[in-house]
């Protein structure tokens, strides 16, 4: 008789659930995700590197790999290895999914 | 063990891979060297020899949009510089085969 049921109170009101694990954790965490991966560094002076991260210390010195530096959105050099100094560093993005 | 295809732990390595070798360094202020690497120390200073530095020297024209205007280049070969860590933005080794 009853074709709709509407569910349980007590289950519509149960809590969100916990966001996917790609977005949860800590900066840290991220960062160890984010190694292997392809990533676009930001420098405080605005240009972009772009490469695979090989790894990074707890300055955010970064070595990354097949680089490409980006000045205004255009290729203005390419690294098969390259260090950045960590204080020049604004941001890293992550540039594939996790 | 964390082994990416060149098989460093921390990004130092990557500089000490590159002792002895002819390094390209970017420098705060529109400056480039290439030079044998020396030494180093944890805070990137660089005993760099056999050193050239670029220098860009963006020139504003007049009329111009700011950020456009002649860029001049300029050269010089030292034969051994200490480079003082906290001008480094980016070491790259020669790229190894």
């Amino acid at each position: 008789m009853d074709e709709f049921t509407p569910p349980p109170p007590d289950l519509a009101a149960s809590p969100p659930p916990p966001p996917p694990a790609a977005i949860s954790g800590s900066p840290t965490d991220f960062l160890k995700g984010v190694v292997g991966k392809k990533v676009i560094v930001r420098l405080t002076s605005g240009v972009d590197y772009r490469g695979v991260l090989s790894c990074l210390d707890g300055y955010m010195n970064i070595a990354m790999e097949q680089t490409a530096e980006y000045v205004n959105g255009v290729v203005t050099n390419q690294y098969g290895d390259a260090f950045i100094r960590g204080n020049n560093v604004l941001y890293i993005s992550a540039d594939e999914p996790l | 063990m964390d082994s990416s295809s060149s098989g460093i732990q921390e990004p130092f390595d990557l500089i000490r891979l590159s002792l002895s070798e002819r390094v390209f360094v970017k420098l705060r202020g529109d400056r480039e060297l290439t030079g044998v690497l020396h030494a180093y120390d944890g805070h990137m200073n660089l005993i760099l020899s056999d050193v050239e530095e670029t220098i860009m020297i963006v020139e504003p024209i007049e009329g111009a949009l700011e950020g456009q205007g002649s860029v001049k280049v300029a050269k010089r070969k030292m034969e051994m510089l200490f480079v003082r860590g906290d001008g480094v933005i980016l070491v790259s080794p020669p790229s190894r085969t």
